[in-house]
């Protein structure tokens, strides 16, 4: 009997070590952090789609006639706001490309808004906008941290699900799926340079 | 045969593979080391300025634990201010653990631009806007006019003005015993306290050995423990304490006044100092692309 419980103790103390040695809790902790990198991505997209409201409205007053520029903005503000990625989705790349297509719609139309701006300096020298500005300088940078950090929480993920032997671990009792990372191309190439000197 | 070879040729490949999976990282300009309060490797700053801004800083440090530090560079090398930035923030770990207030002024001479980047615990206060504010209208003007040192000086006192009353520092708790008479009061509680509790009752070490731990540790730390360690420590006092008990009941007259020695250790000299002004470096802050950025 004491001799049973014994081999019981040890064998189950064995199969933890291997459960620890492939893998099982490093996956699991690698997910963890890919979900808290996309806290992060999510609330700074937040943080920029809260501006947005005060910006069009400060730059009507000043900038009447940019009616089309100034309707683009808030349409894609609202079009971006509708589509959210929860954080069980993260592995599905047509939620992630929709989501990544609605907020990079934002950004451009943000841009242009911001190109138009060049033309009213009564505007620019409003302090009013002036501080705008700056806060959505600061969001889209924060956007740009939040992102590079959730797609390196991603490519640690991915990679510690794939390798030896892991992908056994994974496929026998985890069953975890590969995160989607942002793709570079559109967000590189139209990111809005919000900066006025 | 063939199996076994297999397996082995496989295992022998994932191991190769291993070696190589290193990661692919280092791009843009070097984060340079954080020599103190203010990094001028820029030469931006004259002595006196650089000595009135430490003093200041430290200041702002002892009172608040809010960290901030000044670094200037030659120049970026082609790298972008707001990736660099974070990059130093991401090294240096300004600001404290848990409370990431830490604010770092950067500042490129050569390509004439400057940000400041602030921890998340400070955006409260010194918000986007406010950084924003603090670079257009006091730093940019001085910098345009080659008032550097001015721009530095007043700039961070902005930045200090802002951040202050936001935190209070974690009392670095004044020990009662300082640790390096630990082991002494150790000696003393086992050789002394718990052989005369057992006088009076034979199990009474036992308990006492479990207070005794934890009390120690909170005496010797000013209060500041976990829960958890405590908990180990009323372990382990507690078999010190059984072990107390379990020995030698004949031995009736202890070691009582061979103790002198020990009390007369605890003197006034061993109370731990507040600190100077030195740099500790960082605290342990992160930083997640807060602040603004612009340029003269």
């Amino acid at each position: 009997m004491k001799k049973y419980s014994l081999f019981a103790l040890i064998t189950v103390l064995l199969a933890l070590s291997l459960l620890q040695g492939c893998g099982y809790n490093t996956m699991q902790a690698n997910e963890e952090s890919v979900k808290a990198a996309w806290g992060d991505v999510e609330s700074s997209y937040q943080r920029r789609a809260d501006l947005v409201p005060n910006l069009v409205e400060t730059v009507k007053a000043y900038a009447k006639h940019e009616r089309e520029t100034l309707a683009a903005v808030t349409e894609a503000r609202s079009k971006a706001g509708s589509i959210t990625v929860t954080k069980a989705m993260l592995d599905d790349p047509q939620a992630m490309a929709k989501f990544q297509q609605a907020q990079g719609a934002l950004s451009s139309s943000l841009s242009r808004l911001m190109v138009v701006v060049e033309k009213y300096p009564d505007l620019k020298a409003n302090q009013g906008f002036q501080d705008l500005a700056h806060q959505l300088e600061g969001t889209e940078n924060r956007i740009n941290v939040a992102r590079s950090r959730y797609n390196k929480a991603v490519e640690t993920f991915n990679t510690s699900i794939r390798i030896f032997p892991n992908n056994l671990t994974n496929s026998m009792l985890l069953h975890l799926k590969l995160k989607e990372p942002f793709k570079a191309d559109e967000g590189a190439a139209t990111a809005p340079k919000v900066k006025f000197q | 045969m063939g199996l076994r070879r297999q397996a082995a040729v496989i295992l022998a490949a994932a191991a190769v593979l291993c070696l190589f999976l290193g990661p692919a990282e280092s791009f843009g300009l070097d984060v340079p080391k954080l020599s103190g309060r203010v990094n001028d490797y820029g030469n931006m700053i004259s002595p006196q300025a650089r000595a009135t801004l430490e003093a200041e800083l430290a200041a702002l440090e002892r009172a608040d634990s809010t960290q901030v530090v000044v670094l200037t560079m030659p120049s970026l090398e082609g790298d972008v201010i707001e990736e660099f930035s974070i990059r130093v923030g991401d090294a240096w770990k300004i600001g404290q653990k848990g409370k990431d207030n830490g604010v770092i002024f950067i500042v490129s001479k050569a390509d004439r631009k400057l940000r400041i980047e602030v921890g998340r615990g400070l955006q409260g206060v010194l918000t986007d806007l406010q950084t924003g504010r603090i670079i257009d209208t006091v730093i940019k003007p001085r910098f345009k006019q080659n008032r550097f040192d001015d721009g530095f000086l007043e700039g961070t006192r902005d930045i200090i003005a802002a951040s202050r009353g936001e935190f209070k520092p974690t009392p670095k708790a004044t020990p009662y015993i300082s640790p390096n008479r630990y082991f002494e009061v150790f000696l003393v509680a086992v050789f002394l306290v718990l052989p005369f509790l057992r006088r009076i009752n034979r199990f009474l070490p036992i308990p006492a050995g479990a207070a005794g731990g934890p009390l120690l540790h909170v005496l010797s730390t000013g209060g500041a423990a976990s829960g958890s360690t405590l908990g180990i420590l009323a372990v382990v006092g507690g078999v010190v304490g059984l072990f107390v008990a379990g020995i030698g009941s004949s031995k009736k007259h202890g070691h009582h006044g061979s103790g002198g020695g020990f009390l007369d250790s605890f003197g006034g000299s061993s109370w731990s100092s507040g600190g100077g002004s030195d740099f500790g470096g960082g605290g342990g802050g992160s930083f997640d692309g807060g602040g603004s950025s612009g340029d003269w």
